[in-house]
């Protein structure tokens, strides 16, 4: 009833190859669009902001990247932390060897440095598949957590062997470090996120998606309908990396404020592949409700007890808490393997149907 | 992504209810971890610091007839997790007890804007101390680099370092680099050789390579900064390798009881300096044992408590609670803020006859903070392993902080121009 399509007739190719054919669901992101720009900024709290909404979309943003190499190309991969350290180095150096940087153009320029990382740890993948490619971009993992520990000059030789933001300032206010606000640093997050999501929505529904998804498919496919494998491969590799490196700058410089080398260890890796594939490989939206699970839910959840004037100890509702995420996530691969995304796309058709089954 | 506005919502919804259920009461929570791979020494601590208070509600209703509402958030020692708790608590917090090297260094930044002091006996960045440069951090009673000062001295008592080789194993991570640049003075002053063994997060329990290296290259002296299942790891591997136990010297996060119980006899003559000592039969323990133990409030045991680690946690309560009281009596008010028990902080006078008051003789040696010295310096003792417990070896220790006080000054100089604006109090003396 809610999503009925009937009456709504495309009557050019533009129309019907619109990135929203239903009117339902542009007005659902409409929907959404507005709490993102007016009503979050408005209502939520500071907590709110630092431990709910910029940490889902930049863990979103990392789980998106990651998507993009292996839900598209194919390509397995668990070396994400390790890139997103890559973006978020590139960052610090860039901003500290250069401060005049205007620090949004510094945080996409990095996605750049960790492109070329990606590329070429990505160069294994054009003999290499599956499982053992796993194994191959591990060494990514350990190798670049390993060189942030012991090349000095990445973190300018502190003591402490920790980067810490600066105050950064673009138009007179601070976006970055401990003097910026949180709401500013949302608008930036949101900004960067929705900027990075519209390009790979539309990357993967043009040439280049429609290449990488042949190459996942079946690869031997692919190279005798003359695509190029080693281009299609570096390509997801090149834009894969460079999303995350860019998740990874707004992870210190939004978020976090300073890190250590071991914030980029696998534990994070695991993380964001486990966002990807809950929310659903292949898929843009599930990065977001994954992340919304994995991220979010935690500390609502955390939450809840004080709300309801349930007297546990804090170490209590710390271990509940990892088991109702934990049966969630096994709940969830249960009733939808294929993750969340898969799940909205089927209510979505049972609502578009609605209320005849057939 | 519907279900941000409920998350949002929920939020929101839970932050309200929980401020308002803490009215009339000074809430000093802690960022505790009873969970993660670091519990097994966070647990005793984090026992020790909720019993002192817990304790002082039952005996005195708090703290100048205020009740303090010590809650523990949960961080599983997580840097993410200690995040969330401090923007949790931050709204109503008078203190922020940081726990990890890690959480506070994100944390200290934003204490300027957010006002609210953090208290970090014995840990965290050692230039705190210079009071001046942060003005809301506090790790009375002694930093890292008094430790590393105190360890230097201790071992010079034995014999003159000048041509000896040290190796200083430690955790590859901030916490463990702490003191590589007081050392490193220390060695070219006294003439000793300084070999940083470095431990990866992930090599904790297997330390094999190391102590390959270490019997390969004979130190005189093994100095430990070790933390959670590195020191384990450390001292098992020490007594594999029969290293003379005399000759390890652990900061005071590497004496754990726990750690040593498991080799026993063989651990005897380790060594650990130490800014607290714990002490059964003071006084404050059988204030514990009376109002907290036996009315049944404690998550503690005896032999817990007869530790290292549970008698430290009551003395970072004490430290706390003095503040509490310093800030009352010199506002005049019970109900203080975060601003007035900075002030508290800032001018603590814990002599002996205060610490006899408290029933606390011993267990700490006497300090004072100042507006330009956050720390304190107050030293410590040097306790050894004997087999079954840690006892006192030395007289008090105190560091020669002018050795270092140049360093100090650069590092808070060099934090401040790389965080500007950073505020810094001129109006303090020296």
């Amino acid at each position: 009833m809610l999503y009925r399509t009937a009456g709504q007739f495309k009557t050019s190719y533009n129309s019907d190859q619109a990135l929203f054919p239903i009117k339902q669901d542009a007005f659902l992101l409409g929907v959404i669009l507005l709490f993102a720009l007016v009503i979050f900024p408005l209502t939520a709290s500071e907590f709110t902001f630092q431990t709910i909404l910029i940490p889902i979309m930049i863990y979103s943003l990392a789980a998106l990247g990651l998507n993009i190499l292996t839900g598209f190309a194919g390509q397995l991969s668990l070396g994400t932390a390790a890139f997103m350290g890559v973006g978020a180095y590139a960052c610090y150096k860039m901003v500290t060897l250069m401060p005049w940087m205007n620090p949004i153009v510094a945080i996409l320029f990095s996605g750049v440095f960790s492109a070329g990382v990606g590329v070429a740890f990505g160069i294994p993948s054009l003999r290499i598949k599956g499982f053992y490619l796993a194994i191959a971009t591990l060494a990514a993992q350990f190798f670049l957590v390993w060189l942030f520990e012991k090349w000095a000059w990445l973190y300018n030789y502190n003591a402490s062997g920790a980067i810490q933001v600066p105050n950064l300032k673009m138009f007179g206010v601070y976006i970055a470090g401990p003097q910026a606000s949180s709401v500013v640093q949302y608008f930036v997050v949101l900004f960067i996120v929705s900027l990075l999501t519209m390009v790979c929505i539309n990357l993967t529904r043009g040439n280049l998606g429609r290449t990488w998804k042949a190459t996942r498919d079946m690869d031997i496919a692919a190279e005798l309908i003359g695509i190029n494998l080693m281009k299609s491969k570096l390509t997801a590799f090149a834009v894969s990396s460079y999303i995350v490196g860019v998740a990874g700058a707004l992870f210190v410089f939004m978020w976090r404020g300073a890190a250590e080398p071991n914030l980029f260890d696998i534990p994070l890796s695991f993380r964001v592949l486990f966002i990807a594939i809950i929310g659903g490989l292949g898929s843009v939206m599930g990065n977001f409700l994954g992340a919304i699970l994995i991220v979010g839910l935690p500390v609502v959840l955390n939450l809840l007890p004080a709300a309801l004037g349930i007297p546990i100890s804090s170490a209590t509702v710390e271990h509940l808490n990892i088991m109702c995420i934990g049966s969630l996530i096994i709940f969830f691969l249960i009733v939808e393997p294929h993750g969340l995304a898969q799940l909205w796309k089927l209510i979505r058709e049972k609502l578009i149907i609605w209320p005849f089954p057939h | 992504m519907k279900n941000f506005a409920k998350l949002a919502a929920a939020a929101v919804v839970a932050s309200v209810v929980a401020g308002a259920a803490m009215a009339e009461s000074l809430y000093t929570p802690n960022l505790s971890y009873r969970t993660g791979p670091f519990a097994a020494t966070g647990i005793p601590l984090m026992n020790g610091q909720k019993d002192y208070m817990s304790m002082l509600n039952a005996r005195d209703g708090g703290v100048g007839g205020v009740e303090i509402a010590f809650e523990e958030c949960e961080t599983g020692y997580s840097t993410e997790k200690g995040v969330e708790c401090y923007e949790k608590t931050k709204g109503k917090a008078i203190v922020t007890q940081p726990w990890s090297t890690g959480i506070t260094l994100q944390v200290l930044p934003k204490t300027n804007i957010d006002m609210i002091p953090i208290l970090a006996p014995g840990y965290g960045f050692s230039p705190m101390m210079d009071g001046k440069t942060f003005q809301w951090a506090f790790n009375a009673p002694s930093g890292y680099w008094d430790g590393a000062d105190m360890i230097v001295q201790f071992i010079e008592s034995e014999g003159s370092l000048e041509g000896k080789k040290v190796a200083f194993l430690h955790l590859d991570h901030p916490f463990g680099k702490e003191p590589l640049p007081v050392l490193e003075a220390a060695a070219a002053e006294k003439g000793f050789e300084l070999l940083p063994i470095p431990v990866g997060l992930k090599e904790m329990q297997n330390q094999s390579a190391q102590w390959l290296q270490i019997r390969r290259e004979r130190p005189d002296y093994v100095v430990m900064w070790g933390w959670g299942a590195m020191n384990a790891g450390a001292i098992t591997e020490a007594v594999k390798t029969k290293f003379d136990m005399s000759k390890m010297l652990g900061i005071w996060w590497s004496g754990h009881d726990a750690d040593l119980a498991i080799v026993g006899d063989k651990g005897k003559g380790y060594k650990s300096i130490s800014w607290s000592f714990p002490d059964v039969d003071a006084g404050v323990m059988a204030d514990i044992k009376k109002h907290v133990v036996d009315a049944g409030m404690t998550e503690s045991n005896e032999t817990e408590m007869s530790g290292v680690f549970y008698g430290r946690g009551v003395v970072m309560s004490m430290i706390l609670a003095e503040g509490i009281k310093v800030a009352q009596d010199h506002f005049g008010e019970a109900n203080i803020n975060a601003e007035q028990l900075r002030w508290g902080l800032e001018n603590l006078n814990v002599t002996e006859e205060r610490l006899a008051e408290l029933g606390m003789s011993g267990m700490v040696p006497p300090f004072a903070t100042s507006c330009a010295n956050h720390t304190g310096h107050s030293g410590g003792w040097m306790l050894e392993w004997d087999g079954a417990k840690f006892v006192k070896v030395s007289d008090h220790l105190t560091p020669n902080t002018a050795s270092y006080s140049d360093i100090a000054m650069k590092s808070a100089a060099d934090y401040a121009t790389a965080n500007a604006p950073w505020p810094v109090n001129e109006e303090c003396g020296g």
